[in-house]
């Protein structure tokens, strides 16, 4: 059984678990309802006894040599409903039996009258008589011509126990037959309200990685299924996205990876082609050689990034200020402006400093710096700002004259290998991976970066970072 | 001086050992593992290449077992891993250095020197080339007589091209070894070549002869000639 419980199947197990919890409640039920029904048929019984007692007290009467007899004319009286198996007997106070009147195969209920017995009201009592028979008894105080005694009525409980027996009886015999009703009208329901969840079943399993654009059918936004479904749908948006983008990803990184390929081919095919002199060679080797470099270039970021993308990079983090780690990067990078006659101004707050890993960061502001000297005309200026955005957040921003980035590209730009200009970026050195590592590095320390129109027409490339990270 | 090389890809093989014997070292190759160590138990070289990922023996056991049997000489590890933990996995296992595919010929010239270098370099305290001048305690440069004002990463940078003068120089070298620069994805190379640019017109625009030469597609050498 406890493994039916736990079945796979979900309408079996609801309805198995529904099934337990209303027997139990049902057979609750039937003993609750027993208990009252003999409470009440008890209660129903004393009363019946204290009037048989008072219609008693009405027969008694005393014979002229003093002893207690009873008009028993009237219980020959067919009309009469009283009780014939019932037990009456007459006691002195002093215990004395006066009379007795046994129909209870000669038991008597015994015992010596209680304190104040049926003085102030009818005293009611359960007994057990000798031969082990229940009886309910009812006694009362009473004056016969100023004589004092006390009458007591007995009534076996047997027949009243009989009929509570019989009243269970039949709720018992019902019980089983409600269960399975019940368990009948749970596991259809069930199987109603689960029939989406078979067809989303049915469904999910037809989807694969390379159809991932299956979605599970929703039947009803409203309720818990399709709230699952739709939450599914959701998940399965993503991973489609992400699926999507590696796609992307690996055939860009192909295509990247050709054009050097390409001009390594073309360089050393075509100087096989005829004889040069050692000179001509040693140039070809050389060409060679420097698309080497870009191949190794390219491959070395396509590492970072995979392993980035894969979490192996583990962050090594100190505190230290922003215009700290500006300076050194301007340090580096500062003579490609010097060459170019732009001015490097940074502007902003010294004291800000955050927490991070400097090494990862550092390379996300140095290739923000390296694209604004790179895409910044002659003779231009760039400003590098750092500031407290707000109490938990610092921005360092880097803005330049350059020709600006369109709207519509401006989140884009962050893509992997997405060029603004195709041509310029390659002729210039860049792998289009810069700003993509750039990204990564700053949502590491789960920063942000983004870039928007500046002033003057340049763009302006921002970094926030937590202060309190 | 005697170097083996153990690499499994027989053209990268080859051509360290051409390169290292136009440099006047004997060099040897085998091509696995298991051949390495029956070649060593005949011969003791002065230093091995190994490369890791060898194709049927990881070569870090088989670095293992080469020190398990008391082989004492420097061992330069030639791998395609560049992770941290790579690195320090192959330094446990007794490797000297680490060397990550795809290296500049130069700066594997200059590991090796460095790794055969039996007594430690002592600091000097100038350099000289023709009739240019270095005082490295002064930091001061005269070519000729005529005293050259340089920055101090052009002073860096010719320091280090004069302690290896004579010898090409390779980008990634001067990347790590002046710019401190750890990341191997960083390109400096727009740097370098401004900077380089800048030291040429500073220390052989004036003067005759020209020292510092560009080496196309490897790098920059300081010499005269």
């Amino acid at each position: 059984m406890p493994s039916l419980f736990r079945s796979g199947n979900l309408r079996l197990r609801l309805t198995l678990w529904y099934g337990s919890a209303f027997s139990i409640l049902l057979l609750l039920h039937i003993g609750v309802a027993t208990y009252v029904h003999y409470r009440q048929l008890t209660n129903q019984t004393y009363h019946g006894e204290i009037q048989d007692l008072e219609t008693t007290e009405g027969l008694v009467y005393q014979t002229s040599d003093g002893r207690i007899a009873m008009n028993e004319d009237y219980f020959n009286n067919p009309q009469v409903r009283m009780r014939l198996d019932r037990h009456l007997e007459i006691l002195a106070p002093d215990g004395r039996i006066l009379f007795q009147d046994t129909r209870l195969q000669g038991a008597s209920i015994d015992g010596p009258p209680l304190p104040r017995e049926g003085m102030d009201s009818y005293n009611e009592r359960a007994i057990r008589l000798s031969d082990g028979r229940k009886v309910l008894v009812i006694s009362h105080f009473h004056f016969l011509n100023g004589r004092p005694m006390i009458l007591r009525v007995a009534y076996d409980e047997a027949p009243l126990i009989a009929n509570v027996a019989r009243f269970l009886g039949v709720l018992l015999l019902l019980a089983p037959v409600t269960i399975v009703l019940a368990m009948w009208v749970v596991f259809t329901v069930a199987s109603r309200a689960l029939s989406p969840l078979s067809s989303m079943v049915r469904r999910a399993e037809k989807i694969t990685a390379e159809r991932l654009s299956e979605r599970l059918p929703v039947h009803d936004a409203s309720d818990d299924l399709g709230h699952a479904a739709r939450v599914f749908n959701g998940l399965l948006q993503r991973l489609e996205d992400s699926f999507s983008q590696l796609k992307r990803f690996t055939s860009d990184a192909s295509h990247e990876l050709r054009t050097p390929l390409a001009s390594l081919r073309s360089i050393g095919e075509v100087s096989l082609q005829n004889t040069h002199s050692s000179e001509e060679y040693r140039d070809v080797i050389a060409s060679m050689l420097e698309e080497v470099r870009r191949l190794t270039h390219l491959v070395d970021s396509l590492l970072v990034i995979a392993r980035a993308d894969s979490g192996q990079i583990a962050l090594q983090l100190s505190t230290f200020r922003c215009m700290d780690l500006i300076q050194e990067v301007i340090g580096v990078v500062g003579i490609l402006a010097e060459d170019k006659h732009q001015v490097i101004r940074t502007t902003g707050s010294v004291e800000v400093a955050v927490r991070a890993d400097r090494g990862i960061l550092r390379q996300a502001i140095l290739n923000l710096v390296d694209n604004a000297i790179k895409y910044s005309p002659s003779g231009s200026e760039i400003l590098i700002d750092v500031k407290k955005e707000s109490e938990e957040i610092a921005e360092v921003s880097i803005t330049d004259q350059g020709p600006g980035i369109p709207e519509d590209e401006q989140t884009r730009i962050f893509d992997r290998f997405y060029r603004v200009d195709q041509g310029r970026s390659r002729e210039r050195g860049g792998t289009g991976l810069g700003l993509s590592i750039a990204k990564w590095a700053v949502e590491v320390h789960s920063g942000t970066i983004g870039v928007r129109q500046s002033g003057q027409g340049g763009s302006c490339f921002y970094v926030r970072l937590p202060l309190n990270s | 001086m005697q170097i083996l090389i153990v690499e499994d890809e027989s053209k990268l093989a080859f051509a360290l050992q051409q390169g290292l014997e136009e440099e006047g070292y004997a060099a040897a190759v085998v091509l696995s593992g298991e051949d390495a160590i029956s070649w060593l138990e005949r011969t003791t070289p002065d230093l091995v290449l190994l490369d890791v990922m060898l194709s049927k023996r990881n070569g870090l056991s088989v670095l293992r077992e080469f020190r398990r049997d008391g082989f004492h000489a420097p061992v330069l590890l030639l791998t395609a891993l560049d992770s941290v933990e790579d690195r320090v996995l192959g330094l446990d296992a007794g490797a000297d250095d680490y060397l990550v595919k795809p290296f500049a010929f130069p700066e594997l010239l200059a590991r090796v020197r460095a790794l055969l270098r039996r007594t430690a370099t002592t600091p000097q305290s100038a350099l000289d080339l023709a009739n240019l001048h270095m005082n490295l305690t002064g930091r001061t440069v005269t070519r000729g007589g005529v005293t050259l004002e340089l920055t101090s990463r052009e002073f860096d940078l010719l320091e280090y091209l004069m302690l290896n003068r004579g010898r090409v120089v390779s980008r990634e070298m001067l990347t790590r070894d002046v710019w401190k620069e750890t990341m191997r994805y960083t390109s400096l190379d727009n740097v370098i070549d401004v900077q380089v640019a800048r030291l040429r017109r500073k220390i052989d625009d004036p003067f005759e002869p020209k020292l510092l030469h560009t080496v196309r597609g490897i790098g920059f050498v300081l010499r005269e000639d």
